[in-house]
């Protein structure tokens, strides 16, 4: 599921905003192409999300009116598979809802996929509409999957128990529904890779039932953490009940599913681990962040005193160095230069012995003597 | 600040102050050699005794000095499992940055958190003062810090778990 995450924070005041989109980005933007496009256009896409849905887009020049979207996904449950098909009547009827004109449901389906639609751009509207309902075409995955649940969910009220459905939505993540007298329980298993995460997933389950059992949000799914399974999922297979995490149970009445608020329901339940999963990203990213801006503030520390010390011995340092300047002249200056020159030649001479360099020492290497304007020049 | 933290960093304030009386003093055994003695151990007539200071069972600070080095251990507060990581990634984030401050040990001594390695060089670059004045500033920063972290992580687990509960509304 394409996940997409908001979150500022800054001192006590936040601005978050969780989205999970429904449709598949790759997808709606192969099928705005060729809703926009002019020339008929042929493509044969196929297309591969998290390794297991497959979308199959085809569409041909000769028929530029036409385009085929086929899609394969990994189904919620086995539970009560039709004999006809691997989708239900109600799944069936809630693709034909979301899609309307622009698309029909091709009966069977293209050999090796769930569902095939023939798509019929002309039928989209040319305003701002056309985007919502290639939108709303994109998420066909989303509206099969969650139809699943909700078909479950549509039973809430009934008497009974029957045995946990187990539930897969993200491989390796499955998740059970438990039937109980007036209320479903979702109870999904928790596992991290990280202790770290462990421990920030657990303080956030904390606040979840903390913040959960608050008046105020008397009206929302009771939720409940425990580190060991509830008793209902006694007999299910000891890898998908070996947690590190702990395992955290909403219970769904009959009034978390009425009218419109079943499709919130079923979205939510379907991307909590997700949720959960973004959330320790995020936390850790506040972590890290923290954690530089503490660093910078403790190395400025440290630096400031050695800064300090440098300056110290620069001001010592410096005194002295003008002192000499001004004691000094010109010609002495120069007349110094010129004796470490000298040597520094002598020094070359001493270190290195070669037979007759003296003689051309003295007669190519001899610098000249600097004389003053008072003083006099012998004369030979 | 608490009085019985306040009297924890004077205590290693005061002890950093006696015990920070450094020389260059090359190594006995290898000749041209000068290294921290404290690390070596290989002459004992040139190491102090260690002093040890805690505040708590949880809470210590251990002090071994030598003729021309200083090592600061330190172990820190960790009430609770969040506490616990938070104080791992901290220090370790601060750890594999150890340049970046020029007396901390890459890796502490066991027993301890976190470790600092305090030489002749070091005070000689910095004021003997400042240098004290950090190790116990960042002490100080490092409970606060911890503490300040673990209730951002708690604050933000409860607006995300509103944000949660808001979308069965």
């Amino acid at each position: 599921m394409n996940l997409w995450y908001c979150g500022v924070m800054k001192g006590k005041s936040t601005n978050m905003s969780f989205c999970f989109e429904r449709e598949s980005p790759a997808l709606k933007q192969i099928l705005l192409k060729l809703y926009h496009a002019e020339k008929p256009v042929q493509t044969d896409h196929h297309l591969y999300e998290f390794g297991s849905v497959e979308y199959y887009v085809q569409s041909s020049a000769a028929d530029p009116h036409h385009s085929f979207l086929s899609v394969l996904t990994p189904l919620l449950s086995h539970w009560e598979i039709p004999s006809n098909g691997p989708l239900s009547p109600y799944t069936i009827q809630m693709v034909k809802d979301i899609c309307s004109e622009s698309a029909e449901v091709v009966e069977p389906a293209r050999e090796g996929y769930h569902l095939t639609l023939k798509l019929n751009f002309s039928m989209i509207p040319k305003s701002k509409e056309s985007e919502k309902v290639v939108r709303r075409i994109a998420s066909v995955q989303a509206v099969i999957i969650s139809s699943q649940l909700k078909e479950i969910f549509r039973g809430v009220d009934s008497h009974g128990t029957f045995q946990p459905i187990k539930l897969v939505y993200y491989p390796r993540e499955p998740f059970y529904l438990i039937r109980q007298p007036q209320k479903i329980t979702a109870v999904f298993p928790m596992r991290f890779k990280e202790h770290s995460d462990v421990v920030i997933a657990t303080a956030f389950f904390q606040e979840l039932m903390d913040v959960g059992s608050s008046a105020k949000w008397a009206k929302t799914p009771t939720c409940t953490w425990a580190p060991i399974p509830p008793p209902e999922l006694r007999g299910e297979s000891i890898e998908d009940l070996s947690t590190n995490g702990g395992f955290v149970s909403f219970d769904i009445c009959s009034r978390h599913v009425e009218g419109k608020k079943l499709e919130k329901t079923v979205w939510t339940l379907l991307n909590f681990y997700a949720f959960v999963k973004n959330h320790i990203k995020c936390t850790r990213g506040l972590i890290q962040r923290r954690m530089q801006k503490r660093l910078e503030s403790l190395v400025e520390v440290l630096h400031r005193g050695a800064v300090e010390e440098d300056n110290r011995v620069k001001r010592r340092r410096g005194g002295r160095y003008i002192r000499k300047l001004v004691s000094l002249s010109k010609f002495k200056t120069l007349k110094r230069r010129c004796s470490d020159i000298v040597n520094k030649i002598k020094r070359f001479h001493y270190r290195i012995k070669i037979h007759g360099f003296n003689r051309f020492r003295r007669r190519w290497l001899t610098l000249p003597k600097f004389s003053s304007s008072r003083g006099y020049s012998r004369l030979e | 600040m608490a009085s019985s933290l306040r009297l924890y960093l004077t205590c290693i304030r005061n002890t950093l102050e006696a015990a920070m009386c450094l020389q260059n003093f090359p190594c006995q055994e290898v000749e041209r050699h000068n290294k921290p003695e404290v690390e070596l151990k290989t002459s004992s007539e040139l190491l102090l005794n260690p002093v040890l200071i805690c505040r708590n069972e949880a809470e210590r600070c251990l002090i071994e000095t030598s003729i021309n080095s200083l090592r600061l251990s330190l172990k820190v507060k960790q009430a609770d499992e969040l506490e616990n990581i938070l104080t791992k990634k901290f220090l370790r984030f601060l750890s594999i940055r150890a340049e970046a401050f020029q007396v901390l040990r890459r890796k502490p001594i066991q027993g301890y958190d976190i470790s600092f390695l305090v030489t002749n060089y070091n005070c000689e670059e910095m004021q003997k003062q400042k240098l004290i004045d950090f190790i116990v500033q960042f002490m100080e920063d490092i409970d606060k810090e911890i503490s300040d972290l673990k209730m951002s992580v708690n604050t933000r687990g409860r607006l995300v778990a509103t944000e949660f509960l808001k979308q069965f509304l």
